[in-house]
């Protein structure tokens, strides 16, 4: 049973390291019971699809272009990104767990990006409030309520004036760290998203052209 | 029951009938040779085009077009400039080996010989407006078909480097002046890019400011 110990605390630090938060940017919310709030991705309820201006940056590179993000079905979604003269980067359908390449442009047709592009991709069209968040906090500079979801490896900001989701954080592991910032809502949907995954320096912008 | 196999023949015949009206017809070897001479001939003395255009992205998978306009400025020899208005301003400008890109807020410089996507882009679109395109048989084979108001010069690449990306470019040449109506680029991936030119002006006086890179 000892034996077990070790490894599992190993298992543990390693987990907490994989976190892409930085609790430092965070004030105590205290330790009086909270209400969990009930939230769900942009993505989730009643959108169809919507037009993206785009720009990727990773590995060196900076891809521009425009991008399209289509509800495929209840369980997935896909990604098309082409330059501005129309040539595809991307063309990929995302599920929660997995995603089915259509087409990827050589350079970034790489399958550890692609699994982490995929990870991202479920982090921002799939998550849901599930259960009561562990803890919350306030974040300093803005005042937003951050609840962290342990069981689920997931943070969620609220910006609890407006009542709409501004940020998601999530990990699976070390390298597929990512934070989701939603911005600027306009009838219900942000018109500036942006995803950072810091472990592997990559910034994927979205604003919106139209739905 | 006379009245309804009238109306589903009805039906079926227009369906019948459009493909063979659509089908181009290809055009002999001699034919398809004295087209490209006058296509040659009339990019000759082009010596500047300024355009109106419609670029319209198909993405197969989906079923969804992505829709860009803007205007198009060519001048000999080797300068390009793409101005996009639509849906947000973006400027590529081609001058021989370099390439500037200016969106809202980057300005972005890049060399042809570095970046294989638009170094083969550029290839196609210089070469189609100066006419070269069609007698590049080391890249691409040719096979022109006649419509009705145009030539269709169907381009297959033969280019492993160019196929790795596309799978054919379509261009229409105009039968009054010989000059690029239309270009369709087919991807490998199945989606298909259609730029469609109006307003066309030839040889009207484009300043060299137009195609300086900053």
């Amino acid at each position: 049973m000892r034996s077990l110990i070790f490894p599992s605390l190993i298992l543990v630090l390693f987990l907490a390291g994989c976190d892409p938060v930085k609790k430092s940017q965070f004030n105590s919310a205290g330790e009086a019971p909270f209400k969990a709030p009930v939230w769900v991705s942009p993505f989730h309820e009643g959108f169809e699809k919507a037009l993206f201006r785009t720009s990727l940056d990773v590995a060196e590179r900076h891809l521009t272009g425009i991008s399209i993000i289509k509800r495929t079905s209840d369980s997935s979604f896909h990604f098309t990104f082409a330059n501005e003269i129309g040539m595809t980067y991307f063309d990929i359908e995302v599920f929660r767990n997995s995603y089915k390449p259509d087409y990827i442009f050589d350079p970034l047709n790489k399958k550890s990006f692609l699994k982490i592009l995929q990870r991202d991709f479920s982090v921002m069209f799939f998550s849901v409030s599930e259960g009561k968040p562990t803890r919350k906090y306030i974040q300093k500079d803005s005042g937003e309520a951050v609840y962290m979801y342990l069981k689920q490896n997931l943070y969620a900001w609220i910006d609890t004036r407006q009542n709409t989701l501004t940020g998601l954080a999530g990990w699976s592991n070390y390298f597929d760290a990512v934070m989701v910032g939603f911005r600027e809502y306009n009838n219900g949907f942000p018109t500036e998203i942006r995803i950072l995954n810091p472990k592997i320096k990559l910034v994927l912008t979205f604003n919106l052209l139209g739905h | 029951m006379k009245t309804a196999k009238s109306f589903i023949l009805a039906l079926l015949l227009p369906l019948g009938f459009t493909p063979l009206m659509a089908q181009p017809k290809p055009l002999s070897q001699t034919d398809a040779q004295e087209v490209k001479k006058r296509i040659s001939e009339a990019a000759k003395t082009s010596l500047s085009i300024e355009a109106q255009f419609t670029q319209t992205k198909e993405l197969s998978v989906i079923r969804e077009k992505i829709i860009s306009k803007g205007n198009f400025y060519f001048k000999k020899q080797k300068l390009l400039r793409w101005e996009y208005t639509y849906p947000f301003p973006y400027l590529i400008i081609f001058n021989n080996d370099k390439i500037y890109i200016k969106d809202e807020d980057k300005e972005n410089h890049v060399s042809l010989q570095s970046n294989k996507v638009f170094r083969e882009v550029n290839n196609i679109l210089i070469g189609a407006v100066e006419g070269t395109l069609l007698s590049d048989s080391k890249n691409f084979s040719c096979n022109i078909f006649d419509l009705h108001d145009q030539f269709q010069a169907s381009m297959i690449p033969l280019n492993p480097r160019i196929r790795e990306t596309l799978s054919e470019i379509v261009l229409f040449f105009n039968k009054s002046d010989y000059t690029v109506d239309k270009l369709i680029m087919r991807e490998v991936s199945g989606d298909y890019t259609n730029i469609e030119f109006s307003g066309k002006k030839i040889n009207q006086n484009i300043p060299d400011a137009k195609f300086n890179i900053p």
